[in-house]
């Protein structure tokens, strides 16, 4: 199954799980089913209109997603990484 | 006359006005900005002594890096023992003065004593030739922007200027330091916390102006492998996801989402308001109002400083932040990322921090003295400030000082300063920064953003993080540019041509940690949890979260552990 990476500010839905293994055969299936699991976690990557939160960056396998491809494939060995901007400021 | 390595320290006088410039030691040659004020201060002032008398020292010192082409790595520290927390105390800033100093040569500026005469304004000019202190009675009240366009007529167009504002001038503990930025010389970097404009404006000095001139950039021993290094970082960071490109205000949603917004006093850790306060707003003002993102200081690569215009596309503040958003707007029901940012742009003219002055704000509104979301009151309040009316002067002299005019219970200040925006009830990790860490509640002395980190790994986490930012503060280096241990020894080991081991640089981090917290337990600190009631008993978010940390794990933090890989491949964060 494909893994998404969950970045340190948003593991407080996740209980401090850091990778998590979700079915899924698109990022958006594989966010939802975080959600499903860790009720919280969605809302922080996609928005309420399905987009992706402006201060969110997705990677697979450590290549770049468009933001507008939230729709792309995932295969089973398939990593998502999300990334979140958090400093202080 | 000039260290072995070519490098200089001003000392100056302020009771008699004289400098005196002297060769840079060289075994601190790879100290600088918050490492080498702390080693200054410990060796040189009193930590009973009191903060705004003669007795107290005041250190401008950039890092080490500033002045040489590493990228985003001019940033300068202002340290000294701080009227608010009482004990030492750094903060740094962005802007040119850091670039400038490093680039004549100038380690660190020492300034001790104080004028007989309260009443002349004086200033400390720099160059190339040395440093003189002169008298300017012109610049005496004036507000920061327009000192910078008066000094205009009087100095070169290129040179960059530190200065304080009339908060600092009447020695108001939320006093901040301004710095110039690099392209059109506003004074809107600050090194905000902790109050060290008041200490600037207990020595008498108005401003502080560098002419660099065509100073030449630091050249590194090693030319090649140094010049590749800057190549090679500044490539992975612009290919990289470039998460600062839209400055830290664009993280207010998250934030909130995360119930670290404080709102109304810290009654609450989210805002209703979030939709007009969010950042994005900022960003989308651009195309209608112009303004935009640009580089505070020279060969900055981040470029996280946002330029916020008006309505009538007139430049109104530099740099709106997070932490302004929320302390200034969220925490003060103020529900206008407009009203916010003129009164950002208030605080940087009179020269006040933005989290204590918010903070003071909320207090004065919690108390019933102001209604919440009065944008039009806490405008008129600061200027007040600059009045020195009663309230004016409790609301510029901070939180605690607010707290007291008013009389209220809920003052949520640790050691006398202002929590900033992020919240220890949600972050525990970084609630012991605050509890533990010589710079008491300053995320940027170490901030981590894991509302999920087990129990266990809080102390270690707080403790390694403190440490990878004590370097990085010390290196010149942003926070933004989220450099590691490993990668600000590589930069130390190419400049000056020797290698840096992962050992020296762990030890570093310590030693300086290690010299704040001797100050500060000289200066009458104690290790005891100083996390205020109300943040151990106000809950907030859905889980009724509350700072319940144990007063051993406050206590772990001060025992070295052993260093783990992660100490020196963690970003700096703050």
């Amino acid at each position: 199954m494909p893994q998404v990476k969950i970045p340190p500010p948003y593991r407080g839905p996740t209980s401090g799980r850091a990778l998590i293994e979700v079915p899924g055969t698109s990022i958006r299936e594989c966010i939802e089913a975080v959600e499903r699991e860790c009720p919280g976690f969605g809302e922080l990557v996609i928005d309420a209109t399905g987009r992706l939160q402006k201060f969110v960056t997705l990677f697979i396998n450590g290549d770049e997603v468009a933001r507008d491809d939230l729709d792309a494939a995932v295969r089973s060995d398939d990593q998502i990484e999300v990334l979140a901007a958090i400093a202080g400021g | 006359m000039a260290g072995p390595s070519g490098d200089r320290l001003i000392r100056v006088d302020m009771g008699n006005q004289t400098v005196t410039i002297e060769p840079f030691p060289d075994e601190w040659k790879m100290l600088g900005g918050r490492g080498l004020s702390a080693k200054i201060l410990l060796a040189e002032c009193d930590p009973q002594c009191d903060p705004l008398g003669p007795d107290n020292v005041l250190v401008i010192a950039p890092g080490v890096l500033a002045g040489t082409a590493a990228p985003t790595s001019g940033r300068i520290s202002i340290g000294g023992k701080s009227p608010l927390t009482g004990g030492i105390k750094e903060a740094n800033a962005g802007g040119n003065p850091g670039q400038d100093l490093m680039k004549l040569g100038y380690r660190a500026i020492i300034v001790k004593g104080q004028p007989a005469d309260t009443d002349v304004t004086f200033a400390l000019d720099v160059t190339a030739e040395g440093a003189s202190v002169i008298e300017n009675p012109g610049a005496k009240g004036m507000w920061n922007y327009a000192l910078i366009d008066y000094l205009a007529e009087s100095y070169s167009d290129k040179a960059s200027f530190i200065s304080i504002g009339p908060a600092g001038e009447m020695q108001m503990k939320g006093a901040s330091v301004a710095c110039t930025d690099q392209d059109a010389r506003r004074p809107a970097r600050h090194a905000a916390r902790g109050g060290l404009g008041a200490v600037m404006g207990s020595k008498g000095l108005k401003y502080v102006s560098i002419e660099a001139g065509g100073s030449r950039v630091r050249q590194p021993a090693e030319k090649k492998d140094f010049a590749a290094m800057c190549k090679k970082y500044t490539k992975g960071y612009l290919d990289g996801p470039q998460m600062f490109k839209y400055g830290t205000s664009s993280i207010t949603s998250v934030a909130n989402m995360l119930n670290t917004f404080p709102y109304k006093n810290r009654t609450e850790g989210q805002s209703p308001d979030i939709k007009t306060l969010d950042g994005k707003n900022i960003v989308e003002s651009f195309e209608s109002r112009g303004g935009g993102m640009h580089n505070c200081l020279t060969g900055c690569i981040v470029q996280c400083s946002n330029i916020v215009h008006d309505a009538d596309g007139n430049y109104k503040t530099s740099a709106l932040e997070f932490e302004t958003l929320t302390l200034l707007g969220s925490n003060c029901a103020i529900e206008s990322w407009d009203d916010v940012a003129d009164l950002d742009r208030l605080c940087d003219e009179v020269g006040l921090d933005t989290v204590e002055t918010g903070a003071a704000i909320a207090i004065y509104m919690d108390s019933g003295k102001m209604k919440y979301g009065d944008a039009e009151g806490a405008k008129k309040l600061l200027a007040e400030i600059a009045e020195g009316t009663e309230v004016g002067l409790a609301i510029g002299n901070g939180a605690d000082a607010t707290g007291a005019l008013t009389k209220h219970h809920r003052v949520p200040t640790v050691r006398g300063q202002a929590l900033p925006a992020w919240d220890p009830r949600p972050l525990k990790a970084t609630g012991l920064t605050y509890a533990s860490g010589p710079m008491g509640a300053d995320h940027t002395a170490g901030l981590i953003v894991n509302p999920g980190l087990p129990e266990e790994e809080w102390v270690r986490k707080s403790q390694e993080v403190q440490m990878v930012n004590a370097v990085c503060d010390s290196s010149g280096f942003c926070q933004f540019l989220q450099p590691t241990l490993d990668d600000i020894r590589a930069f130390y080991g190419a400049f000056y041509g020797e290698e840096i081991s992962r050992e020296q640089i762990g030890d570093q981090a310590w030693q300086i940690l290690s010299d704040e917290w001797e100050f500060n337990e000289r200066a009458g600190w104690t290790k005891i949890d100083p996390m205020p009631e109300c943040i151990k008993k106000d809950p907030i978010g859905p889980a009724n979260l509350v700072w319940d940390v144990s007063q051993e794990l406050v206590s772990q933090v001060y025992e070295r552990l052993e260093a783990s890989e992660e100490l020196f491949t963690s970003k700096a964060a703050g």
